[in-house]
C-alpha cells in the first residue's frame, strides 16, 4: 500500500480478491487452449489410448471442448470447485489428492525454512545494529551478496555433494522424509536471511534516530541495551511486513530446491507433470499459488490493522 | 565515472565478453570422444571432459552466448515496459494511471519464477522464450519507478515553466519526463542484470520444454547432476560461472540506499 491512500474496506477487499480470482481462474483455464497441440490428443497419446475420430470426439464431449469458449469456462469452473481437478494421467490419482498429499511437504519446507529464518535474523540483525560495519554487520551482508549470485539449485547440488557424499552425515535422496528435509530447509533459511536481516537492521537503526532512544542513552544505557529495550519493536514491526511477500512467495518459490533434493511437494509434481505434458497439473497449480498468495495477503493486511491502530484510522 | 555509467560498463563489456566465448571455441563442442570421458583437467581440456568426452571449456563457452542473450532480451523489455507504463500512468493520472500502477503492482506480486515457468511450459524453453518470459514477469518495479520519478519531474518548476509556456504534454514527456526517468531506470537495469541470470539459469536447470541440443549453463548442470557422486567438476564449472557472472554485475552497481526505488526492488525467489 502506497503512502496518502486508504487500505479498502470489506467490500474493496471483496471486490479486489474476486477480480483476481476471476483473472487467474480464465489463465488457468486458458492454459489448456496455450498448449502447443490438441490437448485432447496429448491426453489419449500420454495415457496409451486409441487415437481415432471416436475416443477424441468421445473425450472432447466429456471435457465440454464441442460447447462454446465461455460454456467451457463455466464448465471447468464448476467442476474445479466443486473438487474435480481433474485426474493426473502419469500417477492416475485425482490431482485435488495429490495436492493434498505433498502440500505438507512443501508447506513444511517453506515455513521451516523461514522460521529457521525468523529465528537467526533477529540476533543478527541486532548485532549488526549495535555496531555497524562490526562482524555480524559483513556477516550479513556477506550473506545477502553470495545468496543473490548463487543460484539456489547449485547450492543444492553442493550441499548434497559436502553432506552426503564427502561427510556422510546426511542421506539426500533415501531415509525418512524428516532427514532429507534437513539440507532443502537450510538453504531456503539462507535464502530469506539475507534481506530479513537487512530489514529488521535498517528498522534499528532508523528507531536509533529517534529522540526516544537518545533519551534512553541519556538515562544512562549503553548501546544494545537501549536498541533492545526502545528500539526492537519497530524492528519487530518492520521484520513482520518483510515476512509478507516471504509468505506468499515460499509455498511456489521453492520450486528449485523441491526438484533438486527430490522432494515429493507441489512444485516438484509440477516440474514432472508438466515434463510428462499433464497440463491439468498446471492449472490446479495456479489457482492453489494464486489462492495461497491472497490469503497471506489478506491475513498480513488484518494483522497490520490489529497490531498497528494508526492503520485502520 | 558516474554510478551509472560504471554499471553500464560493466555490463556491456561482460556482455562482449560472452558473445565473443560463444562465438569461437577452442574445440567442437559437440565432438564425441568416448575413449577420453570424464577426462582431468589438461592442456587440451582445460576443464576436463563430459561424460560423452566432450570438451568443457568449448561448451561453457558456446554456452555463454544463450545467457547474454537472456539479459540483453529481459533488459530491454523490462526497461521499455515499465518506462511506458510508469511514465504514462504519471502522465495520464485519474482512473487510467492508477489502473496501470494496479497492473504493474499485480505483476510484482506473482512470483517472477512460476509466471516465467508457465510461460516456457507453453511456448517451449529457449533463450529467446525464457528472455520475454523473465521480462514481462519483472517490468513491475520499472514502472512503478518510473511513475514516482515522472511525478517528482512534472512537479519542478522548470516543467512547470515550460507547461505554462504552452508546450504540451508529449513534448514534456519527450524533453523532460523521459531523459530524467531513464537516467535512474539504466542505473537500476544494470544491477537487475545479475537477478536475470540466476533466473534464467533456474528456468533451464528446471528444463520446462527445453530443448537440450544447446549447450547452456543452467541445462548443463540440469544434464550432469546425476555426476555429483562421481564427477562433482561437472557441476563445478557451470555453476562458477553462473556466479562470477552474476557477482560481477552486482558488485559492479550497488543500489544506492534510500533511493525512491528501493522499496520496490523486484524480488527473487529461486530457493
Amino acid at each position: 500500500m502506497r503512502d496518502g491512500e486508504t487500505r479498502p474496506g470489506p467490500v474493496g477487499w471483496l471486490i479486489r480478491s474476486a477480480t483476481l480470482l476471476a483473472v487467474v481462474s480464465v489463465a488457468a483455464f486458458a492454459v489448456l487452449h496455450a498448449v502447443p497441440g490438441d490437448p485432447v490428443i496429448i491426453a489419449l497419446s500420454v495415457q496409451n489410448l486409441p487415437v481415432t475420430p471416436e475416443t477424441v470426439a468421445a473425450l472432447r464431449a466429456e471435457w465440454g471442448l464441442d460447447r462454446p469458449l465461455a460454456a467451457q469456462y463455466l464448465h471447468w469452473l464448476t467442476g474445479f470447485l466443486s473438487g474435480d481437478w481433474g485426474v493426473s494421467f502419469r500417477t492416475t490419482r485425482p490431482i485435488l489428492e495429490e495436492f493434498g498429499r505433498r502440500l505438507p511437504v512443501s508447506m513444511a519446507l517453506g515455513f521451516g525454512g523461514l522460521a529457521l529464518a525468523v529465528i537467526v535474523a533477529v540476533p543478527l540483525g541486532f548485532a549488526a545494529a549495535a555496531r555497524p560495519g562490526g562482524l555480524a554487520d559483513r556477516l550479513a551482508r556477506a550473506v545477502t551478496v553470495l545468496t543473490q549470485a548463487v543460484p539456489a539449485f547449485w547450492l543444492g547440488l553442493v550441499a548434497i555433494w559436502l553432506f552426503a557424499v564427502e561427510l556422510g552425515i546426511l542421506q539426500a535422496f533415501t531415509g525418512p522424509l524428516a532427514e532429507r528435509l534437513v539440507l532443502p530447509i537450510l538453504i531456503v533459511a539462507l535464502y530469506s536471511l539475507g534481506s530479513l536481516t537487512r530489514v529488521y537492521r535498517a528498522e534499528l537503526l532508523a528507531a536509533v534516530e529517534t529522540p526516544m532512544y537518545r533519551t534512553a542513552r541519556a538515562k544512562g544505557l549503553s548501546r544494545p541495551e537501549a536498541i533492545w529495550r526502545h528500539c526492537h519493536r519497530r524492528g519487530l514491526f518492520g521484520l513482520v511486513a518483510a515476512l509478507t511477500p516471504e509468505f506468499g512467495w515460499v509455498i511456489g518459490g521453492t520450486a528449485v530446491t523441491e526438484v533438486v533434493f527430490g522432494l515429493p511437494g507441489i512444485s516438484q509434481f509440477l516440474v514432472e507433470s508438466v515434463g510428462a505434458r499433464d497440463y491439468f497439473v498446471l492449472q490446479a497449480y495456479i489457482v492453489v499459488i494464486a489462492v495461497w498468495m491472497l490469503a497471506v495477503f489478506t491475513v498480513a493486511d488484518l494483522a497490520g490493522r490489529l497490531l498497528d491502530p494508526r492503520v485502520s484510522r | 565515472m558516474s554510478g551509472r555509467g560504471r554499471g553500464l560498463t560493466a555490463l556491456g563489456l561482460l556482455l562482449a565478453g560472452l558473445a565473443l566465448a560463444s562465438l569461437w571455441q577452442p574445440q567442437d563442442p559437440f565432438a564425441i570422444d568416448l575413449a577420453s570421458r570424464h577426462a582431468p583437467i589438461s592442456p587440451s581440456h582445460p576443464m576436463g571432459t563430459d561424460h560423452l568426452g566432450r570438451d568443457l571449456l568449448s561448451r561453457m563457452m558456446l554456452g555463454a552466448g544463450n545467457t547474454a542473450m537472456v539479459i540483453v532480451i529481459v533488459a530491454s523489455l523490462s526497461f521499455g515496459l515499465g518506462t511506458l507504463v510508469g511514465v504514462t500512468a504519471g502522465l495520464a493520472r485519474g482512473p487510467i494511471g492508477s489502473a496501470l500502477i494496479r497492473t504493474a503492482e499485480f505483476v510484482i506480486a506473482v512470483p517472477t519464477l512460476i509466471l516465467a515457468l508457465t510461460i516456457t511450459t507453453l511456448f517451449g524453453l529457449s533463450p529467446v522464450t525464457a528472455g520475454l518470459a523473465l521480462g514481462l514477469a519483472t517490468w513491475g518495479p520499472y514502472a512503478l519507478l518510473a511513475h514516482a520519478l515522472t511525478l517528482r519531474t512534472l512537479g519542478q518548476p522548470h516543467v512547470l515553466a515550460a507547461r505554462s509556456l504552452g508546450v504540451g504534454r508529449a513534448g514534456v514527456a519527450a524533453r523532460h519526463v523521459v531523459p530524467e526517468t531513464t537516467d535512474t531506470l539504466l542505473t537500476y537495469l544494470a544491477s537487475d542484470a545479475g537477478r536475470t541470470v540466476v533466473s534464467y539459469a533456474s528456468l533451464a536447470f528446471l528444463g520446462l520444454g527445453a530443448e537440450t541440443s544447446q549447450p547452456d549453463w543452467g541445462a548443463m548442470l540440469f544434464e550432469y547432476r546425476g555426476y555429483v557422486f562421481d564427477a562433482p567438476m561437472l557441476l563445478i564449472w557451470p555453476g562458477l560461472a553462473i556466479t562470477l557472472t552474476a557477482l560481477t554485475l552486482n558488485l559492479a552497481l550497488e543500489p544506492r540506499p534510500g533511493h525512491p526505488g528501493s522499496r520496490h526492488r523486484p524480488k527473487l525467489k529461486e530457493t
